[in-house]
Order: C-alpha cells, then structure tokens, then sequence
C-alpha cells in the first residue's frame, strides 16, 4: 500500500481589478500556473509539475485557490507561483498575483489551515473596524460560520437519509 | 460499474467543497455570454451550490454578486490595508464605498464549509481507525464510549449504520430464552419439518457431516479422520451404525393369504421367498429381491429383508419388510396392489386421536414422564407444552399410514419410525451386547399402580409359561458372549429379549468390552449354541406388540429423572437399582451374516441388528458407545457393503427406480463438478475415448452386445432362434437398416411396432427404441431396458465357468462340485436367448497396479494383450490409442456464433428489432455442448475404443481388506459368454480395466460371487 504523496498549495488570488475575479476558474488559473512554470524552469520543469498537476479547489469570492502537485517537484511550483502575473479567460486578461499562504501534504490540512487563517482574518477585521455597523456586521457572520457548522451537521443527516433511501 | 464507483465516489465527496466560482454575468465581460465556469457537471456540485445558496439565505452569494457588478473588491483593501500593495489603480469599475459585510460573509461561508469537510472523515475507514494505534482500544469497535469524546458522535453514526446493513435478526430472544428446553424443543420440532431427524441425530449432528437424504438427516461420514479405523472396527472390534432411517412395512393378515400374494412378487429363482420355512417360522430373517406383481425378471423393485413374527398359535400372522427409504414408496405402492389394500384403516386414526388425549391430560397430571408422539395428537397440542417428536414427525396427522383389504382382511401398514434398528458389525459385537443390555428381571408386583409403567411385563410374569421363555431367552443371550464371532451363528437368527434398562448399568468412563473366552471354553452349553443355534421359540418377542411398544416409548423416564435419583444415592457413584421401577423393553436382536459369497474372508462384516421401540434410541446408543463401539455413517455403510461384495441399496440396483434416480443425480453432480473446473484443466473425455464418463449406459451396452451377437454370426447363428423367444427376438432384433429406417422416421416406426406388439416385453423395446433416438437425455426412460441377472442358478453357472483352469484343475473341481456343465454352445445359447439384454453383478480384482474408480470400463483383452501377459509377468496393461476430438470445431463454432449472436443482440437492442427471435432459437438448440463431452447420441458404446466394452464399475476403490484395486460393477451377459468362450481356458475370467480419465488399460480378474 504505497500511494503518490502530493503537496497541496493553498494560494490566494490577488487582484486590484474587481472583474478579475470572473477568471478565477479551473481551466483559466491551471493554464496561467503552467505557462508561468514554463516560463520560469521551462519544458522540463513544466514536465515534472504537470504530473497530477490540478486545480483542487477554488474560491472566486474569497481568491482561494488550491493547487496539487507531486511532492518531487512541489518547490518548482512554488517558485513559479510569483511569476504568475494575470489571468486570462473569455479573452479578457486581468492582472493578479498569486499569494501562497501554506503549503501542506493533504488537503485536510490546508482546509485546516483555511479555516484557522480566515478566522484570524475576520477577527482582524473585527478589531479593525470603524464603525458600529460594521462591527455587527462581522459579527454577525462570524456566528454564521459558527452556526453553520451545526446546521450543516445536521442538514448533512437528513441528506444521508435522502441518499441512503434511494 | 462505473455507475456503482462514481456513487461511492460521490459519496465520499460529497461533503468536500465544490470550488466556488463566479456565475455567468451579463455585461461588459461576458464576452460571449457564456456561463461563468462551467462546474464540472456531476450531481454533487450541483447540489453543493445549491447548498451554499440555501445555506447563507440571507446574506448570501447572490446579494455579493448583485454587489460585485458595481462595487468593486477594494473592500478588501479596506479590510486589510497593505494587502494590495498599494496598486490600487482608480478606475471606473472601482466601487466609491466598500462593505464589509460581504467580505466577511464571503470568508464565513467558506469557513462553513471548510469545516463542515474538516469535521466529517473523508476515508472510507471506520472511525477507530483513524485513530493512532497506541489509542485504539479493543472494545472501541462495539463500545462507543470507549472512543474518545470527539470521535464519539460520529461512531454512534456509523454503528447504527453497521446495524441497518445488517440482516435482520431472526434471533428476537436471547440465548438462555432460546436455550431453555421448551423453546429448543420447539425449534427442534421445526428445524425436522422437512428432512426427519432419528433420535440420534444430535448426538451425530456434532459429531458427522450430514446430508439431507431420502427425507432424513444423516450423517454421512464422521468429522474426524477414521476411514482406516472404522475399517480396523468392522473387522476386528465393532462398528456400530444407526440404521432407524430404514422403513417398515408390517403386513398382518392370514398366513395362507399373505404368502399366495407375496409369491407373486418375488420369484424362487433368486433365492429365498417369503415362503422359506426357516424363516416363515419367524426363526431366522431372510432377504430377497422384490419385483412387480408377475413380472419377474423384469421391473425390480428393491432388495428387502424381511421377519416373520413366531407363531402363537392364532391363525394371523405379521410380517415385517424392511425396506430402504429410497424404494419405500414403490414397494408400499405395489404391496398396496397386491393385497387391494386401498381404503384407509379407519381405526388406525382415530382411535390414537382420542386415547393420546386422554393419555396426555393424564402424563400432565402426574408428571409428563417420557415422551409422547407429538403427530397423532394435533388438538392436544395446543393445550399441553410441545413435546419432542418421536417417530416420523412428517407424517400428515390424517394421512393413513395403515390400510386394510375389505376382500381379505390384510393390512398393509408403514411402520418406519416406530422400530428403531442399530447395526453392530464386528466380532467384538457379542461381548458388546452382552455388556450393554441385562435381561430383564421378573417381576410379580406392580411398582406403582397408578402408572402403567411395567404393566405389561407384570402380566406376563403371571405366566409360568412366558417366563421360562424369559428365562431360556437370555441364557442364550448370555452365552452369545461366549461365542467367538456372530458369523459362527446361522446367518439370520433371531433372538427376541427383554432388557432392563440399558442407563443404569452404564459405565463410569469409557471402556472397551472384551470377550472372555476362556471362561466359555469348555462349555458344553456354548457347543450346544453353536451346533444347533437359537431355539426356535427364542425369536419371539413383545416388540412386535404395538400397545406394549406404545407403553414403554411413553413410560421411558426422563433423562433428568434419573440423574435426579442418581443424585440422591447414598454412595455416589454407586450402582443405581431402580428396582420394580426399572423398565422393561422388549428387543428384537438379528444376526447380519456379512459376506457367504465367495470364498475369502467367510463371514467378514458379521454383525447383529438390534430392533427397539422408538424414543429409546438414546438410551440404547450412549451405553453402546461407552463400551467402545465406533461409529459409522452412510460411507462407512458402503464401504461395509463393498468389502463383502454386495450390491448397496440404491447405488447398485440400476434395473430398479430408485437406482435410476440416484444414477441421475449422480451424474448432475458429477457434470456440475466438471463445469466448475476450468475449460484447459478439464479431462477432455473425447479424446479418451470415453463416451459417458458420468453415468453408465446400461441400455445402449445391452442393446449394442445384442446387436453384436446377431452381426457377429460365428459366435452364434442368428438363424435359427430358440423357439421360446422367438416372437420378441424377432421384433427386437432386426437387422441394422430396419433400425436405421425405424429411427429416421422415428413415429412411423413406433406405431408399426405398436401395432405388433401384443406382450409387455414388447411394449418396454418400444421405449427403448425411442430411448435410443434422443440419447442425448438418456434419462428419459421410465422403466429400464435390461434386466439384471440375479437367477442364481444361471449365477452359479456363469461363476465356474469364469474360473480359469490353470491352479491344479481347480475349476474342474469346482464344477464337479457344484454340479455343472462345461461350457459348451448348447449350453449357453439358451441362456442368452431367455436373456438377451441382461446385466450380471461381478466383482474384479486388479492382478497388479490400478485402482479402479467409478464408472470405469471393463473392456476385454484382445489375444495379443494376453499374450504380452503372459510372456511378460511385469505387463502393466495396453494403452488405448488418443482419439480425434470431433467435436471441438462445432464446439469452437459454437462459440463464435455465441459472440456474433451477442452482438447482435447488441445490435438489436439499439434498433429495437423484433426480428431475431428464430435465430436464437436455431443456437439454443447447441446450447449444451461442452468441449471434452460427448454430445450427440452416443455410438455403440461397445466398440468405441480399441478393446471391446463389456460393462461398467459402479463402486472401485483400494480394498483395505484384500490389499490390492477391487471393483465392484455389471458386465453384459451377453459380452460376458463372448468373452469367457473366446478365452484360452488358462486364462478365462481376465479382463481389462479402464478409469473414465486415463488411457491406460489394466488387467483384472473378473469374478462371479453366489
């Protein structure tokens, strides 16, 4: 029971043009990793990242990106990821750039890492705030995350009921 | 299956977030008005964003992208002042004011649903499986609290759905409920609705594979390694076997009655007949072949043994046949025929009916002592707690078992059950009886008057008379001990006995009975025994009473009674003398003569049969095993039968329905276990040469020697027929082209012959003929086509003359002895005409290497073979030439047509074409070839191979007892005199064998035992 170890990049998407975030998807952000890698340790660096290379999980609303590749040549990747310096999709280009926030060994971790991370954010947020409205505002949506958990759970079990009847 | 993966597939994605990205925006950007990214289109996702949609209701995603055309994501740069690095460009799009809240609400959302993937385990493994293994604990997988706290929720989840996927338990109370013993009873009572249980079936149930056969459970051979060793007990210690599954039919009626209708299904030729005077005195018992109403020699009914039951004086008399399961029904049928023994004995039902009721209130009153037969009482049973079925527990409560001719006043009933029958095989057997069973007291006085135990045996106390029998009887029991083995005693003897009860004197441990001769050896008594065997009148015992038999299978005592007053003795451990209390069984002892044929080992396999009331089984079958009897099962019982070279019951009776049946289900099994090898490790029988390798032909053997004999017109003349059986030769035997017309126009023919027909002989050739036709399903034939020999004066006739004559003119004096002619044509001819289509039972001993198996050949040696033999002593045997598989190519093509015939299908269930169905139909018609069988009509199965066919093995194995290969089988009779009148007289009775898997030919010497 041997299995390929894989190390996942968690990336934020950084971009001061608003519309750029119509291009955070699969497709536009792989082919804009790959040509930077190309780029940076040409043919055979993008040989070595392209095994398993994807793109696991994204988030246009928040800029999350998270990228697999193989353990062997995670460090290509990583040095390639500064390089990145627009999106492309829908023949728009946007510049952006891309922030690595952690680089873990399972996606269970980065998701960890995800949550802990966007915590911190919204609590600094929190203590940043100007207003009152604001205020409630964060605060508000930090229960909601809180809250949502619970809920979650248990819409999950209803679900698992929906399925299992089937 | 790619369905079945993507489901699970789905199912441990489901709760991974889906990535999130922008919907499809009209505008400026949407350059072709094309969606936003398309999500990967499976179900999950879909769901996933329906999800997140529903979840954040209020503030959700939507609302942001109704803000996200406007304003712009420098909130962000509010939120976080360096985070862009100050490149913030103004430009149009740029929104004048930020929120917060939607930045925020952006990040709660994923947070949600980060955790939500976090929370949940993504692996397919349990939950205490992802723990380290320094914290796994053993009572985790059924103990949810021994998990930690965190895992726990999530473990209760899953054990419940561990326990939804499993069956549903039938078991609804626990063990000590089920255990309890009405419960067990009750279960018990269940479990033998189909296949009965003996009495001791729990005992065999722990003990023997067993097999559901005939309607029983038996054991089939024990669980642990004892093949040589129950071989060691049969001949020089004891085997003992349970032999209750054996029917009895009891006929009652007139003496003179009785024998004039029984006479007519059994015939003088074969041997005994009802009619013996040894055994119509009940003194011996005797065993015969039955045959239909007048129909001898054809339609065989089964082998049988039957009693008389002694004369006492009244004009009726009973008759005991007892009678194998397997042919019980055709023998019931036909003895029902016979005697016009048709309506149901009214008494018989109704009168148990009511007086078990009674009987039952009365046992709940005092003390529900013994057992009761549960069938008879239905309407009782409600009332009282369920009672353990003694008997035969699948008997319809209102079916008749017994039924009476009005005519003659004969009654035929189906007594299996109610006798129960052990057999003890060995020489040890006699020191074992003596030791196990004690005659009997006398006893005057009743122990308790207001049961009925002992009733009976207090009556017959009174009488002087009887208890000198009592007497007289077990003397003669006693000295049995003296006598060294049961094969000194006339084969059949009977000795009635009344024992006491066989639990009271059993021994503290296991031990093993020995006989001790010495204090027998010059007994003037024991000589007596052994000169004159059993006094007549000693056969006469009270099982054959029903009511006494009744009496004492109700008033056993219980198993715990005696414990309980064991219990209570004032020297533990002391002998328990129960006193007037004691029961009193009768039991019918009859000596098995083991083998008479032939002439080693006289007298091998000898034994005594003990015949007991039912519901006494126990009682009787633990004492014996505590004097270190073995026991065997249904293999140890063929083996038995195959040592002494007689023919078992059903295997070796193909002429008989039950034999066909078991050849059948024999070769299903056997085809089944070639199936399930595959294809390239498969025998290929064609090329062997073997044409049936898993049923004998026994039709088409008979059949093709008879057509030989005609074609074959040195051997014999065709041309002038024995006139006694003209007219069915004639029909029978015709020459090749009639047959070859009357089976290309296969009805044409058949009514021909039906027109010609007026005998019953004939009738039977008619089937044969249409069995011929579609050979392919040989089992069609209802009644068989052949006949076995079994007249044993032909028998003995055919058995000199297979002697060769090399060893000192032995055969010559054998033949003198016995009285007999040298084999000459006026000899044989008529025997072959009165028998054109006979089979003979022979058995074969390999001169050298081999062990022959089932279904082998026997084939006969060509001159050269005999030759080689006898120059060179080391001739193992010839070789059978390979034959050409001639079927393999239609087997190939088979195939092919399969594949094309698929894809057409295929193909036809794309276009939805109703028009191939008369294709499929023309490929089913092959639908059963298999490569390495035979699968058109078999050929003449006689000239097939290389040497000539004769017959075939039924049972062969090594034989322990001789030390070399020995088969057991039937030759043609007709092959068998071509054979022994071409042979050189040195060398007569040799034969080749061949196993169905080889090539290889080896020598045998046939022999005829009577």
């Amino acid at each position: 029971m041997v299995r390929f170890k894989n190390r996942y990049v968690l990336c934020e998407v950084v971009s001061e043009d608003p519309r750029c975030r119509q291009c955070i998807e699969d497709r536009a952000l792989g082919l804009a990793v790959r040509d930077a890698i190309a780029r940076v340790h040409g043919d055979y660096g993008l040989a070595c990242c392209s095994i398993s290379f994807t793109v696991k999980y994204l988030n246009a609303y928040t800029g999350t990106v998270l990228l697999r590749c193989r353990k062997d040549s995670y460090r290509l990747l990583c040095s390639a990821l500064p390089f990145v310096r627009y999106l492309e999709s829908r023949a728009q280009r946007y510049p952006c750039h891309l922030n690595t926030l952690h680089v873990g060994g399972t996606i269970r971790t980065c998701q960890k890492f995800l949550i802990q991370y966007n915590r911190t954010q919204l609590l600094r947020l929190l203590q940043n705030c100007t207003n009152e409205e604001e205020r409630q505002c964060i605060q508000k949506s930090l229960l909601s995350c809180s809250l949502t958990e619970e809920q979650s759970q248990s819409g999950d079990e209803e679900e698992d009921d929906g399925t299992e009847t089937d | 299956m790619s369905g079945a993966r993507e489901k699970k597939r789905a199912k441990k994605m489901r709760n991974q977030p889906a990535s999130v990205t922008l919907p499809a925006e009209p505008g400026p950007f949407a350059g072709g008005g094309s969606r936003a990214c398309p999500t990967p289109g499976d179900v999950r996702s879909e769901q996933q964003q329906q999800k997140f949609s529903n979840q954040s209701s209020g503030p959700s995603y939507r609302k942001d992208q109704n803000f996200s055309k406007g304003q712009n994501r420098g909130e962000r740069g509010t939120g976080r002042g360096g985070w862009q690095g100050g490149h913030q460009s103004v430009s149009e799009e740029m929104p004048k004011y930020i929120t917060v809240s939607t930045f925020a609400q952006a990040r709660a959302a994923e947070i949600s649903a980060m955790l939500k993937a976090v929370s949940q385990k993504s692996s397919n493994s349990l939950v205490f499986q992802t723990l380290p293994r320094h914290m796994r604990r053993r009572a985790m997988s059924h103990n949810v609290k021994r998990l930690p706290r965190r895992l726990q929720e999530m473990a209760r989840k899953e054990a419940e759905k561990a326990v939804h996927q499993k069956k549903e338990q039938s078991k609804t109370k626990c063990r000590k409920a089920r255990r309890r013993h009405i419960n067990l009873v009750a279960e018990f009572n269940h479990r033998q609705r189909k296949n009965i249980w003996l009495e001791t079936h729990i005992w065999h149930a722990k003990r023997f594979h067993m097999v559901k056969k005939w309607g029983y459970c038996l054991g089939n051979s024990p669980t642990e390694k004892s093949y040589r060793a129950c071989y060691r007990a049969m001949t020089k210690q004891c085997l003992l076997q349970d032999l209750s599954y054996y029917c009895c039919l009891e006929l009652k009626g007139k003496e003179n009655e009785l024998l004039k209708q029984l006479a007519r299904i059994c015939s003088i030729d074969t041997g005994l007949t009802f009619q013996e005077a040894s055994c119509l005195s009940g003194r011996f018992e005797g065993s015969l072949n039955l045959y239909r109403a007048d129909r001898y020699p054809e339609d065989m009914l089964g082998p049988v043994t039957f009693i008389w039951k002694p004369r006492d004086g009244s004009e009726n008399r009973q008759l005991w046949i007892w009678v194998h399961p397997a042919l019980k029904q055709d023998i019931l049928r036909e003895l029902k025929a016979i005697f016009q023994c048709s309506e149901p004995e009214e008494i018989c039902i109704s009168e148990p009916v009511t007086t078990s009721i009674q009987e039952e209130k009365q046992v709940e009153v005092v003390m529900s002592l013994g057992n009761k037969r549960k069938k008879e009482d239905k309407e009782g049973e409600e009332a009282v707690p369920v009672k353990k079925i003694i008997g035969d527990g699948t008997r319809d409560p209102f079916q008749s078992y017994s039924w009476i001719s009005q005519t003659t006043g004969i009654t035929v009933s189906d007594r299996s059950m109610e006798i129960l029958r052990y057999r003890l095989i060995g020489p040890l057997s006699h020191s074992i009886l003596t030791e196990t069973l004690k005659a009997a007291s006398v006893q005057t006085e009743m122990a308790d008057s207001e049961t009925e135990l002992n009733n009976w045996w207090v009556e017959n106390c009174k009488d002087s008379e009887k208890v000198s029998l009592h007497q007289c009887q077990s003397a003669v029991f006693e000295l049995l001990e003296g006598i060294s083995s049961p094969s000194d005693m006339p084969p059949g003897t009977i000795l009635g006995l009344t024992v006491g009860d066989p639990r009271v004197n059993l021994p503290k441990k296991k031990t093993k009975a020995m006989p001790d001769f010495e204090k027998y050896q010059d007994n003037e008594e024991v000589r007596q025994l052994y000169l004159k065997g059993v006094p007549a009148d000693c056969a006469h015992s009270f099982i054959w009473d029903h009511d006494i038999c009744k009496n004492v299978t109700e008033n056993k005592i219980s198993e715990q009674d005696l414990n309980h007053m064991r219990a209570q003795l004032l020297i533990p451990g002391s002998h328990l003398d129960l006193g007037p209390c004691e029961s009193k069984i009768p039991i019918l002892l009859v000596q098995q003569p083991g083998k008479m044929a032939g002439e080693d080992r006289p007298g091998w396999g000898s034994g005594w049969d003990i015949c007991l009331p039912k519901g006494w089984g126990m009682a009787f079958w633990i004492p014996f095993i505590y004097q270190g009897v073995r026991v065997g099962g249904l293999q140890e019982a063929l083996k038995h039968s195959e040592y002494q070279r007689t023919p078992h019951t059903p295997n070796d009776f193909p002429d008989c329905r039950a034999g066909m049946q078991f050849a059948k289900e024999l070769e299903t099994s056997l085809l089944e276990k070639f199936k399930r090898r595959p294809p390239a490790k498969r025998a290929n029988y064609v090329k062997l040469g073997t044409l049936s390798p898993f049923i004998c032909p026994w039709g088409q053997l008979t059949k093709n020697w008879e057509e030989r004999m005609k074609a074959s017109g040195g051997f014999l003349c065709p041309s002038s027929p024995h006139p006694d059986c003209c007219t069915t030769e004639g029909q029978t035997i015709c020459d090749p082209k009639a047959e070859v017309v009357r089976e290309a126009s296969p009805e044409n023919g058949e009514a021909e012959q039906t027109m010609e027909i007026t005998s019953s002989e004939g009738a039977l050739k008619t089937e044969d003929v249409t069995s011929t036709q579609d050979f392919g399903e040989r089992d069609e034939t209802k009644t068989s086509d052949f006949i076995v020999l079994r007249s044993e004066k032909l028998l003995m006739q055919l058995s000199a003359w297979c002697y060769p004559t090399a060893g000192k003119d032995r055969r010559i004096r054998l033949i003198s002895r016995l009285g007999q002619k040298e084999m000459t044509e006026d000899v044989f001819l008529p025997i072959l005409m009165s028998y054109p289509r006979a089979l003979v039972w022979v058995n074969l001993s390999l001169l050298r290497k081999g062990n022959p198996e089932l279904h082998a050949m026997i084939c006969i040696p060509t001159e050269d073979d005999l030759l080689h033999l006898s120059k060179d002593k080391l001739f193992c045997g010839p070789q059978e030439p390979k034959h050409r598989d001639i079927f393999k190519d239609k087997v190939q093509k088979q195939k092919e047509e399969k594949k094309k015939k698929k894809k057409k299908d295929n193909m036809k269930s794309l276009e939805s074409d109703p028009a191939g169905i008369p294709d499929e139909e023309a490929t089913e018609d092959h639908e059963d070839l298999i490569l390495g069988l035979w699968s058109d009509a078999l050929p003449d199965v006689t000239s097939h191979c290389s040497r000539t066919v004769l017959g075939y093995v039924t049972r062969g194995d090594f034989s322990l007892a001789v030390g070399c290969g020995e088969a057991l089988g039937f030759v043609s009779l007709t092959g068998l005199i071509y054979m022994l009148h071409n042979q050189p007289a040195d060398k007569k009775g040799l034969v080749l064998l061949r196993t169905p898997a080889s090539l290889q030919y080896r020598f045998a010497r046939l022999n005829i035992e009577v």
